[in-house]
């Protein structure tokens, strides 16, 4: 019996809580598609994507945290350590349309 | 495996998590098909990568998630990116393509005969499930796989030694498929 | 928009390193260039070479590119070697350790880092790795078994099953994996060859298109003839 199977308030766990809130930051990157999606620069959508990601991490530490899984961290430090790739691919594509890389 | 989220006395959060994870995603996919520039379809193809990884990851599926990851953020991204930097640009005023009604309505109709199977499809994580429940194959390999192999991983075990002659095949396609793209690129060196 | 530049055309790269030398030299004199324009450095052997990218030159993302590179890739072997006790595996390895490549790439130009990597490096990485699981396998038979019968391989001391796999992830498909994309990754950035000099069309003719259809025909032939 860990910490998140301990409940809090009628008959909710911790892990129910830490579930609820990845499902809050879902909501939160669905708000940031809007700004990847219409971003009237590139600019906007790099930072857009690159927020997701992050967020991503964030939700994928609290999914590991809630379902009992420490293994799962190793998937959030995979897109902690690629979503950078990506920002700076995006972002070094968006200076002179491919005319830097 | 611990199934915290299933056992808890209300389900609400489960489905939150998943209903919001599946709208993302879901979003995600239709902006990428509908984007009219090609540049904010690969960054909206980015970001539809984070919600797969993260739905995989909920669904306990850690090595399909680790796959989306490193091949989507980390390889899909950056190859699209290059191959857009041979294009050049034509300016859109439009955010989103238009939307062909034909082929609007044949993918609805898609949907809605894909839609009509879902009752007979049992519910996620079931312990009924076919694919969990049988004793032949997927309670076969789980019982099985440290006796024979002596490795944690189930899923490594079947991909390397129950099937292991696929995953030789594989790796021969991955090989191949580097053979072919110096072939369509007329090159005769990689680097 | 950043709508401004229709200078897709990569490949003459001569005229770009003159044009872009030129700008640099311009640049000592009146320095009315945008901020991220920065002059080539004197006194490196590489400088002008680099087709004259002042971006790659950039202070945020190459020592940022140097802290994370080593744990990146790190993180990579751990992947592929621990995929047996956790999530992961050689695909997964391989995959995240091609990506450091690519980070490597983007941060000190592609062009360097296709002469720092060779292409003997990445065609050892494939096709060793290829060969490699073929042995693996191939070993089992050769001492009477099956394909990949582990129990059969001669390791000695060590549980030949469980080494037998980590061999297979490890020296197998991980190089494959890595190999491959880094390949792709360096096909893609140079392009399309339209000079036709690839596998053995350059002799029919100097027009690209007379190339592609030639070559076409000869592959459906060389298919139909397999089949």
């Amino acid at each position: 019996m860990s910490v998140v199977d301990a409940a809090l308030v009628a008959g909710y766990t911790v892990g129910d809580f830490l579930l609820l809130a990845a499902a809050g930051f879902t909501v939160l990157a669905i708000g940031m598609l809007y700004r990847a999606v219409k971003g009237p620069t590139m600019q906007d959508r790099v930072l857009a994507v690159n927020v997701l990601g992050t967020n991503t991490v964030v939700i994928l530490a609290i999914l590991s945290a809630a379902l009992s899984e420490p293994t799962f961290l190793d998937i959030a430090l995979v897109y902690a350590l690629l979503n950078f790739l990506m920002a700076i691919a995006i972002s070094k594509f968006t200076v002179e349309r491919g005319g830097v890389l | 495996m611990t199934v915290s989220g299933f056992a808890s006395p209300v389900a609400a959060q489960v489905t939150a998590i998943e209903a919001s994870l599946l709208a993302f995603v879901v979003l995600t996919a239709l902006a990428t098909a509908l984007a009219r520039d090609v540049l904010a379809a690969v960054i909206v193809f980015g970001a539809y990568s984070l919600g797969m990884a993260a739905l995989y990851t909920f669904y306990r599926a850690p090595d399909v998630a680790l796959t989306e990851a490193a091949i989507s953020a980390g390889v899909t991204t950056v190859l699209l990116l290059l191959t857009l930097a041979k294009t050049t640009r034509i300016d859109h005023d439009a955010v989103f393509e238009e939307v062909n009604l034909p082929a609007a309505g044949a993918a609805g109709f898609l949907f809605a005969g894909l839609l009509l199977t879902m009752g007979d499809i049992p519910a996620i994580g079931s312990p009924d499930a076919p694919v969990w429940s049988n004793p032949d194959v997927t309670q076969w390999y789980l019982t099985e796989t440290y006796a024979q192999t002596h490795v944690e991983n189930t899923v490594m075990a079947v991909l390397a030694a129950f099937r292991g002659f696929d995953t030789f095949g594989e790796a021969v396609v991955v090989f191949a498929g580097g053979i072919a793209a110096l072939i369509v690129l007329h090159r005769e060196v990689f680097a | 928009m950043s709508d401004d530049v229709d200078d897709t055309d990569m490949t003459d790269t001569t005229t770009d390193a003159a044009a872009d030398s030129e700008a640099g030299a311009s640049a000592d004199a009146d320095s009315d260039l945008p901020p991220h324009r920065a002059a080539p450095r004197s006194g490196r052997l590489d400088s002008e070479e680099r087709q004259g990218t002042p971006y790659t030159e950039s202070q945020v993302i190459m020592p940022t590119v140097k802290i994370v590179a080593p744990f990146a890739f790190t993180f990579g072997l751990f992947i592929t070697f621990h995929g047996s006790g956790s999530p992961g595996g050689g695909f997964q390895g391989g995959a995240i350790m091609a990506a450091v490549v690519f980070m490597i790439a983007f941060a000190f130009g592609i062009e360097s880092t296709r002469d720092w990597l060779a292409n003997t490096v990445v065609v050892a990485l494939a096709v060793g790795g290829a060969l490699a699981f073929a042995g693996i396998g191939l070993v089992p038979v050769a001492l009477g078994g099956a394909f990949l019968q582990y129990d059969l391989l001669p390791i000695p001391i060590l549980d030949p099953v469980k080494y037998g796999m980590e061999g297979v992830e490890v020296v197998g498909i991980a190089p494959i994996v890595s190999g491959v994309l880094m390949g792709l990754f360096f096909l893609l950035a140079r392009g399309f060859n339209s000079e036709g000099s690839g596998f053995g069309n350059g002799s029919l003719g100097e027009d690209g298109s007379i190339d592609e259809t030639g070559s076409l025909e000869e592959d459906a032939a060389d298919a139909g003839g397999d089949r």
